[in-house]
């Protein structure tokens, strides 16, 4: 719906995700890469664990959908090439150390003095000033930096990090934010902006950590798979695996006890209708629920209490996820068309347009697949003229 | 003043508890006028009971800052005919109810439509609109359960799932949501068509894990959790430090960083170690923990932080709320905001983790007291006279 809309993409593993996001709302990402490729072409896993230029299903999943230039914006003739480009481009993402571009005198005000309307979205762990922005922030850095880290896991145990890279995809969803805005400001003033977008910060505006701290003047701190404030609300055990049980409302408490009719008699106390009470008491409560799930199967308890409107789900591997039988009639997985990998299924964009899941994006292309396509599109460069470039190493 | 980036654009947010607070939220923020309907007739936000009084819950305001509160009692038909004249004025709907429950209510998306059609309606349900499971109720850890995300939020070989106390599928529901908003209303522009959006928390989580999902359905694997190590690197874990729970995280990529680490924790001996050069580090990684807990253990964590980072190598302190308010490059970032609240008072909390060349957030306020903005919606958004409004409010239809 917005394949008018050209986003220039220049990131690393950092902001790759925001390109992704913007290619699945329907814009066109070019990916350019330095000429030796996106080091995250060499990132595990690979398909059939076979290492290879092509193989890497995490770049797979990242830039599928985009194309690929080659380009090597370090030299005056990539330079040029790029301020070529950006001539056409409505977006420019990048997520190189904060300064590199200004140092390459292609910083914002070099692309929007070309082009007014261009807005350059910059996703860096730190944000572009401050005393930590030159900070070094792989993903788990960004996660602990922003509170999420403290927060998550056993509580005696350390601090455990989300799966993939949650830190550069939560801060990649912002910056895609910032562009959405930007772009919309745009189509009243014509004018573009910088967008400015901080991955530690944007791991701390989740699960109240700041304001928590700052109010009581105490940190919120690990309670495993314990709800801050909800009880019971935790991972329970089952005969054949786990299910998430949370028990909001006194209704849900009280559809609980009524399914559970040899409940020991403790659980009847009335100010246990009270969720507070309940929290307070969870240490305590959470084995004697146990001792109720585990007579079940997860699929059978879950439906037993979702019948009676009491939320609970099954703790499911991704396999388990991938076959339950809501996500298959969704038909959150489909079949992805591609060169390098072959076809392959791979899950797309989680919503639905109009009743419609949108169709899967493109397999993940090549490096330099696309050269003759953009270069020869956008600026009007012959294939002799990329030939030169090519034995020059520009692209 | 300068232009706000959404002046003009009106949303009316259906919505409870984080997911779809926080899109209108971020929408308001940025200058969009969100009607956050509910009712004193069982339709309140179910995070306003985590307060003293309704208006008082510091939650409920932290996720629905600088939106316009209005009470419709949608049990009456005149709430749904109010409702519907409010949406014929604006431009989006968000929901977060259970599927159903609007449809119940003759508030289905064709509903919304007939009166305004150009519309763009966001639901936002857990498990999505459609399928055998559609209806079930579900909360962010739930979702988190079902998606994989806590099977594999957790350290290698526990004896059991654990995952995060948190509602990680609410924000990424929250934040995703006004992208989609926005681009639906960017199109809407070019073609004149509105959009019925249907945006499952958990598809968006999987979404998320989308690396993970094709080791399953290209090569067949049954992933693991692998904590806070790193497939590709040595040592990248989380390392205890001097002090009671205090840890610094610590990520080297390659042997120039492993060399530097070795320089800033005395053990210059182990740069041209082959045991810890190249891919064999990643076969010692049991050594190398051990070698750098030793060190870590003796020192504060940000001083591990800031000794490593100065070297080059990757570091950062696992920081706690406490240490997120004392941190002086947030602080420096002006990140950190603080809202006046009436019966709270000042509340200090997170801003937005955006910065433009030109322009901002609108100077973020707290969401008023429940149906504060009724006397501004019924007389000046929808036109009626103010006796028509004080009849309603008499009769529990704006209520």
């Amino acid at each position: 719906m917005l394949d008018d809309v050209l986003v220039l993409d220049l990131t690393d593993l950092k902001g790759q995700f925001a390109g992704r996001v913007l290619n699945d709302l329907g814009m066109r990402v070019v990916k350019v890469e330095p000429p030796g490729g996106d080091p995250c072409r060499r990132m595990p896993p690979f398909k059939d664990d076979v290492p290879g230029d092509e193989s890497s299903l995490r770049f797979a999943f990242l830039n599928g959908g985009k194309e690929s230039i080659t380009l090597d914006i370090a030299r005056p003739e990539g330079r040029e090439l790029l301020l070529d480009l950006s001539r056409h481009a409505d977006v420019v993402l990048e997520s190189f150390p904060p300064g590199y571009l200004a140092s390459l005198d292609l910083g914002y005000d070099v692309l929007s003095d070309r082009n007014p309307s261009i807005v350059v979205a910059s996703v860096t762990g730190f944000g572009q000033y401050g005393p930590h922005k030159d900070y070094l922030a792989p993903d788990i850095v960004a996660v602990a930096m922003g509170g999420l880290m403290y927060i998550s896991g056993d509580p005696a145990l350390p601090p455990t990090k989300p799966p993939e890279t949650q830190a550069f995809f939560y801060g990649s969803l912002f910056a895609v934010y910032g562009v959405l805005l930007a772009l919309f400001a745009r189509e009243t003033t014509g004018e573009g902006r910088h967008v400015d977008c901080s991955i530690q910060e944007s791991i701390a505006t989740q699960e109240h950590t700041i304001r928590e701290a700052a109010t009581s003047g105490e940190a919120i701190v690990r309670h495993g798979s314990q709800h801050r404030s909800v009880a019971p609300a935790s991972v329970f055990a089952c005969k054949d695996g786990y299910v998430f049980l949370f028990v909001l409302g006194a209704r849900h408490w009280e559809a609980l006890l009524e399914l559970w009719t040899d409940h020991p008699s403790v659980l009847d106390a009335p100010e246990l209708v009270d969720i507070s009470r309940r929290r307070a008491l969870a240490p305590t409560l959470n084995p004697l629920v146990e001792e109720f799930t585990r007579r079940f199967e997860r699929r059978e308890l879950t439906q037993l209490l979702q019948e009676r409107g009491i939320p609970c789900l099954p703790v499911n591997t991704p396999r388990e996820f991938l076959d339950e039988e809501q996500t298959r009639q969704r038909q959150l997985v489909g079949v992805v068309s591609s060169g390098a990998l072959g076809d392959y299924l791979a899950p797309r964009f989680p919503a639905l347009f109009d009743g419609q899941r949108p169709a899967p994006s493109g397999g993940p292309p090549r490096r330099g697949e696309h050269n003759e396509r953009v270069y020869g599109q956008l600026l009007g460069l012959a294939p002799d003229a990329l030939e030169s470039l090519s034995v020059r190493r520009v692209i | 003043m300068p232009h706000a980036f959404l002046s003009g654009v009106r949303v009316v947010s259906l919505t409870t508890g984080i997911a779809g607070p926080i899109a209108g939220r971020l929408l308001a923020s940025y200058g969009a006028e969100v009607f956050k309907v509910e009712s004193r007739a069982g339709g309140l936000d179910a995070f306003r009971m985590y307060g003293a009084d309704p208006d008082a819950s510091p939650r409920f305001v932290e996720v629905n800052l600088n939106t316009r509160s209005v009470t419709l009692n949608l049990k009456k038909p005149r709430g749904i005919a109010l409702l519907k004249e409010l949406v014929a004025r604006s431009d989006v709907v968000i929901e977060n109810f259970r599927p159903g429950v609007l449809a119940a209510l003759g508030l289905a998306s064709e509903d919304l439509q007939a009166v305004k059609e150009d519309l763009v309606v966001i639901h936002m349900p857990g498990l999505g609109s459609t399928g055998p499971q559609a209806r079930y109720g579900t909360w962010g850890p739930t979702l988190a359960a079902y998606s994989g995300l806590t099977y594999l939020w957790n350290h290698p070989r526990g004896d059991r799932p654990i995952g995060s106390q948190g509602v990680y599928p609410d924000y990424l529901a929250g934040i995703l949501t006004p992208s989609i908003v926005l681009s639906a209303l960017i199109a809407r522009r070019r073609t004149g068509k509105g959009r019925v959006v249907d945006l499952a928390q958990v598809d968006l989580t999987a979404y998320a894990l989308g690396t993970t999902l094709l080791e399953v359905l290209v090569n067949g694997h049954e992933p693991e959790p692998v904590g806070n190590t790193s497939a590709y690197a040595v040592p990248h874990d989380c390392y205890e430090c001097a002090g009671d729970d205090r840890w610094c995280v610590i990520a080297v990529e390659d042997d120039e960083q492993w060399r530097a680490l070795c320089s800033v924790i005395g053990r210059s001996e182990l740069a041209e170690d082959e045991r810890f050069l190249g891919v064999a580090r990643l076969r010692n990684r049991d050594d190398v923990d051990a070698l750098l807990s030793d060190w870590t253990r003796r020192h504060e964590a940000a001083e591990v932080m800031n000794l490593l980072q100065a070297a080059g190598v990757p570091a950062g302190v696992v920081q706690s709320g406490l240490d997120l308010v004392a941190d002086t490059h947030l602080e420096a970032r002006g990140f950190i905001e603080t809202v006046q609240h009436p019966v709270l008072g000042a509340i200090r909390l997170a801003g937005s983790p955006l910065k433009f060349s030109s322009g901002a957030h609108e100077p973020l306020s707290s969401s008023p007291p429940l149906g504060a903005d009724n006397a501004y919606v019924i007389t000046e958004v929808l036109g009626y006279e103010r006796a028509q409004l004080e009849r309603w409010e008499e009769e529990e239809v704006v209520y």
